[in-house]
C-alpha cells in the first residue's frame, strides 16, 4: 500500500471542527492553575510507609507510590472550570475525544517537592499576581503546601540529598549559575518513551511478560524490578477504567443523546486501553495519552516527548482510513484534541527562573517524516495530517520537528514544511537526517537505531523509545570558560580575589594564539569536569531515591536487562550537555588572533582594558570588533572565523567525550540554548567578541546577529561544522520576513534555502544538522512588544523550543527582534537599528 | 520595644530604604507577632497575627545571617514552636545567608519581581547549606509582610 494517497498535501480544505475550535478558545483563555493533587498524594504515601526517613528508596517503593497516585487521583473526564484573565474563575463546556489530564487542573501546574516544588515557597502568596507569568493557587491550597506538605520534603529533595550526602564542591559553581546549570535536581526527562509495546501488545502483556521474567531470575535486584514494572502498570490500568467508569456514570445521567454517546465510546476505549492493544486510531492515541499522564506523576516535564508518532500510529491510521472507520477531518480533529491534551499543564518556575527560561514549555516534541529504519522514506498520509494539525492549531506545546532526507524525501514534503513554517511562523524544525544519523553512528549507535531517531526537548537526536541520553544534563556557558581564561582563573561575575578554576597564565604575558587557546581549552576542561562530575552525583542520587517505574515500563531495554533506565537498563545509554555562548565564544577567539597576534593592531593589554571599562572610551576598537569586514566573524565564510568554531566543537567534543556518565556511556555535546543565552547574557560582561555588557548571547549554533549580511555564506559556515561532533542536537536560527508579494517564489527560495544548506558540498558531506525559523515581521514583534494582547498565538522558535512571544522575558523578546533577518527574495539580510527595551 | 512600634519600623524598613537595623527589626519583630499569634489577649484585639505561629510548629531550624565583612551577625532558632533571636553567630546551622548590605538582605527576602536566585545572581547574597531552609523563612518574612498589608 502507498504511503502518500491524499492528493492536496496541504489538506487545506479541511479546517478545525467546532469542537477542536472551542476548545482551543478556552485553552488560550485559561490561566495556569497550581495542583497540588499529586504532592498531596505522594506526601501522604510517602509518610504512611516511612519513605522519608529511608536510606535508600527502591523502584518497588516507588512503583507502589505512583500506584497509589493513580489510584486515587481525580478521574477527570471533561473539565468544567478555570481562571482566565485577572483571575476570574469562567465556566465552559469541555467535550475533547481524550478524557484524563495530567493533573486535576484543566491547564495545571503540576507540583513536584521531590525535586525543585520548594522553590516556590516564599511564593505562596504572590504567584497568582506576579506580574509574569502568573498560575492561580487558591488559599487553601497555599496553606496545605505551607502547612502540611512542603515541611516534610525540606530533607528529602535531590539537591539537598545531593548536598548532604557527597558535600561536592562542584555544587558551588553550580549555585553561582553563570558556570553551568545542572537539569537533575528537577527531574530526569528529556527522553523518548517506547509506546509501541503499549498500543500493540497492551499494559496487560507487558505485566505478563515482567511476571515471568521475575520467577526466573534470582537476581534480588531483578527480582524488585520485575515486581515493580506490574504495579505501575495496574497503576496505570486503574486509572484508565475509573475514567471509563465516570464517563459512563455521566452517560447515565445524561439527556442529549449526542453526548451521551460521547461519553460512552470514552467508556469503552478506556476501559480497553492501554490494558489490551489498541484496535483503531483513536485507541492508539488514547493508550499514547493515558501513559503519558502516567509518566508525568513521576517526573516533570521537561522535554520528555513523543517521539515519531507519524511511524508509530501509521498503521492504526491507515486501516481505519481504508475501513472507512475513519475520515481524514475526524483524524486532524483526534490529533488536534491531543496536541490540546499534551499541552494541559506548563512547567513549575519560580519568578527569578522566569529569567532563565521564561516563556517555556513543556518542550515536549514529536518527530515526523524522515527515513525508517532500512533507510526508505518514511514520510506517510498521517505525517501531512499532523503537520495540517500543527498548522491549524499553532500551539507551543508540542513541538514539531521533521525529519527531511536530501535525496529521499521528496521535494513536496520539504515544500510543504516551509510551508507550515510560513503559516505557523515558527514550526516545524527541520532535521537533516544525513547529518544527523551520521552524528548518532559515530557515538556508536547502530544504523538501524541511528535512522530510527525522534528528537527530544528542543532539538536533540536520540533512537527513538530506546535511547536514554538526558540530552539536557549540563547547560554549560561557555563564555565564563573565557572568562577564566582572560582572567587567569578568575571570574568578573564572582569577583576578582576569588581564583574559581586554576590559573592558566595572564593572557596580556601569552605571545602567540596558541597559548590563549590552550588556556582556554584547560578552563574549559575545568568546567567539563566540574560539571560532569555533579551531574554524576546526582545521578547517583537518582539512583539511590528517585526511581523511575513508569517510564523504565514504557522503554526499551529495562524489561529485557531486569533494571531501571536510571540503573543504566536502557539499550542506549549517554548523558549530554548543550553550550550556551558558542558564536560569542568562537568570534572572541578570532577578534583576538587576528587584532592582538596576527595583525597587532591593539595589545592583549588594551583589549582587556576595553573589555573591563565595557569599551567605553574604546567606542572605535568596539566597532572595529563588530565589523565583520575588519574582524572576522563566525557566518561569512571566513576561514579564520569558522575554523575557530570547528576547532572549539570538536574540542568540546574530545572533552565531554572522556567523561564517562554513571549509568555508562560517555558525555555528547550539543547546541541549542532555550532562553538562556538571553537569561546569561544579562548576567555576563563585555567579551572581546565587541559584544558589551549584559547584551544577549546568540542563540544555539547561529553566528551572532547582524554580522552575517549574506544568508547562503551564513548557512555555509554553519554547514561546515562536523555533525559528529554536534551529536546532541544543534538549533540554527533564522529569521526570514515574510514575503507576501509573490508567495509561491518565496515557498521556492525557502526551500531552496534549507535544501542548500543540508545539501552543502553537493552530496560530498553530510550538511548543516537542523535548522528552524521565525517568520513573522519585524513591525508585528515590535508592536506585539507594545500590544501583547492583540497577540496571544503569536509562536516564535526561541531555541530550540516554540514559545509565545507574549510570555517570554523583555531581553529575549529583544533577542528575537534583534536576531539577523533575511529577505530570501535577495539572499541578504534587512538591516533594523537594535530594538531598544 | 513595643511590638506596635516595632513593626511600624519593619514597614519602614520595607519601603523606600532598608538601614542596618533591618535585619535585627525583621528578627525581633518575626519573634515578637510569633509570640503574639499564641496570646490569647492579642488574638481577642486583633487577627491580623491568627496562626502565624502555626508555620513554626514542629519546625527545627538554625539560620545564620551574616554580612559579608563578618561585622554583623545574627541568628534565628527554631524549635518547640518559638523563636530564639541571638545577636550573635551560631556554629551549627542549618542555612547561612552572607549578604553584602542590608538592602541586599531585604531584596533577597522580599523583592516582588526578583527572588533568591536574583540575589544570588546579583552576587549579593550567598547562601551557604540547605537551601529549602531559605525557601522556609523567605515565606515566613513574606507572610509577615502580608499580616502587615504590604504585599
Amino acid at each position: 500500500m502507498a504511503k502518500i494517497t491524499i492528493g492536496d498535501l496541504s489538506l487545506k480544505d479541511f479546517k478545525l471542527t467546532q469542537r477542536v475550535s472551542n476548545l482551543k478558545d478556552v485553552y488560550f483563555k485559561a490561566m495556569p492553575e497550581v495542583c497540588i493533587e499529586r504532592p498531596r498524594l505522594v506526601t501522604k504515601f510517602s509518610l504512611g510507609n516511612g519513605l522519608l526517613k529511608k536510606e535508600r528508596i527502591s523502584v518497588l517503593d516507588k512503583a507502589k507510590t505512583y500506584r497509589y497516585v493513580l489510584e486515587n487521583r481525580a478521574p477527570i473526564v471533561w473539565h468544567k472550570r478555570s481562571y482566565q484573565k485577572g483571575m476570574l474563575p469562567f465556566e465552559f463546556k469541555d467535550n475533547s475525544l481524550f478524557a484524563g489530564s495530567t493533573t486535576s487542573k484543566f491547564k495545571g501546574v503540576p507540583l513536584y517537592p521531590e525535586f525543585l516544588a520548594l522553590t516556590l515557597w516564599p511564593e505562596l502568596w504572590t504567584i497568582t499576581n506576579r506580574a509574569r507569568n502568573p498560575f492561580y493557587l487558591g488559599k487553601e491550597d497555599a496553606e496545605e503546601l505551607n502547612y502540611e506538605i512542603f515541611p516534610h520534603w525540606m530533607e528529602n529533595n535531590i539537591l539537598e540529598l545531593a548536598r548532604k550526602t557527597y558535600r561536592p564542591p562542584e555544587m558551588k559553581l553550580l549555585e553561582r549559575l553563570v558556570f553551568f546549570l545542572a537539569s537533575k535536581p528537577n527531574c530526569i526527562s528529556h527522553t523518548i518513551p517506547d509506546f509501541s509495546k503499549a498500543i500493540n501488545k497492551g499494559l496487560r502483556a507487558i505485566i505478563d511478560e515482567a511476571k515471568e521474567k521475575g520467577n526466573k531470575t534470582s537476581d534480588a535486584l531483578q527480582k524488585e524490578f520485575y515486581a515493580a514494572m506490574p504495579e505501575v502498570l495496574e497503576g496505570i490500568i486503574t486509572y484508565s477504567k475509573s475514567i471509563a467508569k465516570k464517563a459512563k456514570e455521566m452517560a447515565d445521567n445524561e439527556a442529549d443523546p449526542n453526548i451521551k454517546k460521547e461519553l460512552l465510546d470514552i467508556a469503552e476505549i478506556n476501559n480497553r486501553v492501554p490494558e489490551l492493544p489498541a484496535r483503531n486510531f483513536r485507541e492508539g492515541l488514547t493508550t499514547i495519552w493515558i501513559c503519558w499522564t502516567a509518566i508525568h506523576l513521576e517526573n516533570p516535564n521537561v522535554g520528555l516527548s513523543l517521539g515519531r508518532l507519524d511511524q508509530i500510529l501509521y498503521d492504526l491510521y491507515r486501516k481505519d482510513i481504508d475501513n472507512k472507520i475513519i475520515t481524514i477531518e475526524q483524524a486532524i480533529e483526534l490529533i488536534s484534541c491531543l496536541w490540546l491534551k499534551i499541552g494541559d499543564h506548563v512547567p513549575t518556575i519560580p519568578d527569578a527562573g522566569e529569567q532563565l527560561f521564561g516563556g517555556t514549555g513543556s518542550n515536549q516534541a514529536i518527530t515526523i517524516g524522515g527515513v525508517d529504519k532500512n533507510g526508505k522514506d518514511a514520510v506517510n498520509d498521517l505525517t501531512y495530517v499532523m503537520l495540517r494539525a500543527t498548522e491549524l492549531m499553532k500551539l507551543r506545546d508540542p513541538n514539531l520537528n521533521a525529519r527531511y532526507y536530501h535525496g529521499i524525501s521528496s521535494n513536496e514534503y520539504l515544500r510543504r514544511l516551509c510551508e507550515v513554517n510560513v503559516n505557523t511562523g515558527a514550526t516545524p524544525a527541520i532535521h537533516n537526517d544525513k547529518a544527523v544519523i551520521h552524528a548518532l553512528t559515530k557515538k556508536g549507535d547502530s544504523l538501524e537505531y541511528a535512522r530510527d531517531y525522534g528528537v527530544i526537548g528542543c532539538v536533540e537526536p536520540n533512537s527513538n523509545g530506546r535511547h536514554y541520553g538526558s540530552t539536557a544534563s549540563i547547560l554549560l556557558n561557555l563564555t565564563s570558560a573565557l572568562e577564566l581564561t582572560l582572567y587567569n582563573g578568575k571570574h568578573r561575575h564572582t569577583g576578582m580575589d576569588l581564583l574559581i578554576s586554576k590559573e592558566t597564565g595572564n593572557p596580556i604575558t601569552f605571545s602567540a594564539f596558541d597559548e590563549f587557546k590552550n588556556a582556554f581549552e584547560e578552563q574549559a576542561r575545568f568546567l567539563i569536569d566540574k560539571s560532569t562530575t555533579l551531574n554524576n552525583i546526582l545521578g547517583r542520587i537518582h539512583q539511590n531515591f528517585y526511581p523511575t517505574p513508569v517510564l523504565s515500563a514504557l522503554f526499551e531495554g529495562p524489561m529485557d536487562k531486569g533494571k531501571d533506565i536510571i540503573q543504566g537498563g536502557a539499550v542506549i545509554n549517554s548523558s549530554a550537555a548543550t553550550i550556551i555562548g558558542l558564536a560569542d565564544v568562537a568570534d572572541s577567539l578570532s577578534a583576538i588572533q587576528k587584532v592582538v597576534f596576527e595583525e597587532k593592531s591593539c595589545s592583549f593589554e588594551k583589549l582587556l582594558d576595553a573589555v573591563n571599562k565595557n569599551f567605553e572610551g574604546y567606542e572605535a576598537l568596539q566597532k572595529r570588533l563588530m565589523n565583520p569586514d575588519k574582524t572576522p566573524k563566525y557566518g561569512n565564510e571566513h576561514p579564520l572565523a569558522d575554523a575557530n568554531v570547528k576547532w572549539i566543537v570538536q574540542m568540546l567534543d574530545r572533552a565531554f567525550g572522556e567523561k564517562e556518565s554513571y549509568r555508562g556511556g560517555h558525555y555528547r555535546v550539543g547546541y541549542w540554548t532555550m532562553t538562556n543565552h538571553a537569561g546569561f547574557g544579562r548576567l555576563m560582561k563585555a567579551l572581546p567578541s565587541g559584544r558589551k555588557a549584559r547584551e544577549n548571547f546568540t542563540s544555539g549554533i547561529t553566528p551572532v546577529s547582524a554580522v552575517t549580511p549574506v544568508l547562503t555564506k551564513s548557512l555555509n559556515s554553519v554547514a561546515t561544522q562536523p555533525p559528529e561532533c554536534l551529536s546532541n542536537g544543534v538549533a540554527l536560527n533564522l529569521k526570514y520576513t515574510p514575503e507576501t508579494g509573490d508567495r509561491e517564489k518565496m515557498l521556492d527560495n525557502f526551500a531552496a534555502s534549507v535544501k542548500g544548506y543540508v545539501d552543502y558540498g553537493n552530496g560530498n558531506g553530510t550538511g548543516g544538522m537542523e535548522i528552524q525559523f521565525n517568520v513573522t515581521t519585524h513591525d508585528t514583534f515590535v508592536d506585539a512588544v507594545k500590544h501583547p494582547e492583540k497577540y496571544p498565538e503569536l509562536l516564535v522558535r526561541v531555541s530550540g523550543y516554540t514559545a509565545y512571544f507574549k510570555d517570554l522575558n523583555p531581553q529575549m523578546q529583544k533577542e528575537i527582534i534583534d536576531r539577523t533577518e533575511y529577505l530570501l527574495s535577495k539572499g541578504s539580510y534587512v538591516y533594523y537599528e537594535p530594538f531598544q527595551l | 520595644m513595643p511590638l506596635n512600634l516595632e513593626l511600624e519600623k519593619i514597614k519602614d524598613e520595607l519601603g523606600d530604604k532598608a538601614t542596618d537595623k533591618f535585619l535585627e527589626l525583621l528578627l525581633k519583630g518575626m519573634e515578637g507577632v510569633f509570640s503574639a499569634s499564641k496570646n490569647k489577649i492579642v488574638s481577642a484585639f486583633t487577627d491580623k497575627f491568627k496562626d502565624y505561629h502555626k508555620n513554626i510548629e514542629g519546625f527545627k531550624g538554625r539560620y545564620l545571617f551574616r554580612t559579608s565583612d563578618n561585622l554583623v551577625a545574627a541568628s534565628a532558632i527554631f524549635e518547640n514552636g518559638d523563636m530564639d533571636v541571638r545577636e550573635d553567630a551560631i556554629d551549627d546551622w542549618n542555612v547561612r545567608i552572607t549578604f553584602k548590605n542590608a538592602a541586599a538582605l531585604r531584596d533577597f527576602l522580599f523583592s516582588q519581581d526578583q527572588d533568591i536566585l536574583n540575589s544570588i545572581l546579583a552576587n549579593t547574597v550567598e547562601v551557604d547549606g540547605n537551601l529549602n531552609y531559605i525557601y522556609k523563612f523567605g515565606f515566613l518574612a513574606r507572610d509577615l509582610k502580608k499580616r502587615l498589608g504590604l504585599e
